[in-house]
């Protein structure tokens, strides 16, 4: 009972007091509203704030057990499969992205498996890129239209579907990778620092190397983070571990650290323009930073790895519905009829239950 | 890689843990800001510069976003609109992600006066660097629209 008082469960508890009370609010206000001609009907708006707050709940706890992050589910998918603006979307992508990255900051800074020399290093090179990224698209957004919503959807997809395929396979990850030669650049940052190592019940120092051409990557990844609202720990994980030799563990913790440090730049081209708009996008932060804290405290154990392959099918899925809708408004292809849709869904998820069975199998 | 062989808890840097602390508490603060913002928008739905009301019929209608404001709230005010608008319902709402989505500035300030004080210099110029970015992307100079 006592530890319900202490942080970090008085911090959530607080917050999911003032959550249940918010809503609570939000009913009974919009319960009572009369609706106005052209306007929503309140029950209507309630429906859409919890349900924003549900999915983002929702996304941050499977991100958790999935190890596959917030922004990678909920941009594709709005994009697909509703009908709100591309730049609307991906604005709120990336509060999503960041907002996950954030709330992930503090337990990782404090337990020491995270090292902030890394992340401030590539963050001065992540938010140049993700700064770039988001001016492009908003530049994109103004001048080319339909055809721009178009080719925005059709490259996530590509991007999307061969992320699907890297999650899948795996690529190429080095637990503890080995340094050889630790080039002058790299030893004058001075970026190692030792952390205990719980699995090993060890205190673990690693040196690094090719610092310099990290930087190169990082500001490709926050280029694409930046335009496509993406979360984007899926390339900086693999460029801090193949690259500079960052053991895995760390580089996963400071992806996180990083993506909310380095979005805090690439964010802003956003809300200075208005495509983040606060009451859109205030249920998806509270879910992030709600769901990811519950998810790391409760669920952060719990051996789940066949979650991972649903959540690559529900990318495959995304995938198959962002070609189609970019090929829509692109004029290639007319509407794609329920049926199709339904018929690749039953496709994919019986290939995702075969995975899953087997997965279980081979775990038994 | 080297490993120690008494397993002793290594110390962190003052920096790290500061930073750790600063975007943890402000990321909770912005997010209780968060939740209670939309409901003081839909209390007073005239109390907004979006009546929300009517904005997620825009929104779902596929609108861009200077048409949502445009059609909605007559003009986009500029993303600071919270500074003027403070009691408003989305105002209050802006306040509250603005201070989120600049929280790694009030961090690496402070990170920055850490590595200072540590005599850590190379790090206070580069936690300087960046907080820079954050307050020029802020600040909205350096923008292309």
């Amino acid at each position: 009972m006592g530890k319900l008082f202490k942080s970090p469960w008085l911090e959530v508890n607080v917050m999911l007091l003032v959550l249940i009370i918010s809503y609570v609010a939000l009913a009974l206000i919009t319960g009572s509203a009369e609706t106005e001609p052209g306007a929503m009907s309140g029950g209507a708006i309630w429906g859409w704030l919890f349900g924003f707050f549900f999915l983002s709940f929702a996304i941050a706890l499977v991100a958790v057990i999935g190890g596959i992050g917030g922004g990678v589910l909920f941009t594709p998918f709005m994009l697909a499969f509703t009908p709100v603006d591309s730049l609307i979307v991906r604005a709120t992508g990336l509060i999503v992205a960041m907002f996950s990255g954030l709330v992930s900051t503090g337990p990782f800074m404090k337990g020491g498996l995270a090292n902030l020399k890394i992340c401030i290093f590539c963050a001065a090179a992540y938010g140049v890129g993700a700064f770039a990224g988001a001016q492009g698209a908003i530049l994109v957004a103004q001048h080319l239209g339909e055809t721009g919503e178009g080719f925005v959807r059709l490259a996530l997809g590509v991007i999307l579907c061969s992320l699907a395929v890297y999650f899948l396979v795996g690529g190429k990850k080095i637990e503890w990778p080995e340094v050889k030669k630790i080039d002058g650049f790299t030893k004058w940052l001075k970026l190692s620092q030792p952390y205990y190592e719980v699995s090993l019940n060890k205190v673990i120092d690693y040196p690094l190397t090719r610092a310099g051409w990290v930087l190169a990557a990082i500001i490709g990844v926050g280029l694409l983070s930046g335009f496509f609202g993406l979360g984007a720990g899926w390339a900086i994980v693999p460029a801090q571990n193949v690259i500079m030799a960052v053991p895995l563990k760390v580089a996963a913790a400071n992806s996180g650290v990083l993506l909310g440090m380095g979005d805090c730049i690439g964010v802003w081209p956003y809300l200075l323009m208005g495509a983040i708009i606060p009451v859109f996008a205030a249920p998806w932060l509270v879910g992030q930073v709600l769901g990811g804290l519950l998810g790391a405290l409760i669920l952060i154990r719990v051996k789940a790895g066949f979650v991972r392959y649903l959540l690559i099918g529900f990318m495959f899925f995304a995938c198959f519905g962002l070609l189609t809708k970019g090929l829509g408004m692109l004029g290639v292809i007319g509407a794609v009829p329920v049926w199709l849709n339904g018929l690749v869904f039953l496709v994919i998820f019986a290939g995702v239950t075969r995975s899953i069975i087997k997965f279980t199998r081979s775990k038994s | 890689m080297s490993a120690e062989e008494t397993p002793k808890m290594p110390q962190m840097p003052r920096a790290q843990t500061v930073y750790g602390s600063i975007v943890y508490w402000i990321t909770i603060l912005s997010c209780i800001i968060c939740m209670i913002g939309p409901v003081i928008s839909v209390a007073k739905p005239d109390n907004n510069v979006l009546n929300p009301y009517k904005l997620f019929n825009a929104i779902f209608e596929g609108k861009d976003a200077q048409t949502v404001w445009k059609e909605v709230g007559g003009e986009f005010p500029g993303g600071h609109f919270y500074l003027k608008n403070f009691s408003y319902g989305d105002g209050f709402t802006q306040f509250g992600l603005a201070l989120g989505c600049s929280v790694a500035l009030w961090a690496l300030i402070v990170v920055a006066f850490a590595y200072a004080s540590d005599k850590i210099y190379l790090y206070f110029g580069l936690a300087l660097w960046v907080a820079a970015l954050v307050a020029l992307s802020m600040i909205g100079i350096v923008g292309t629209h």
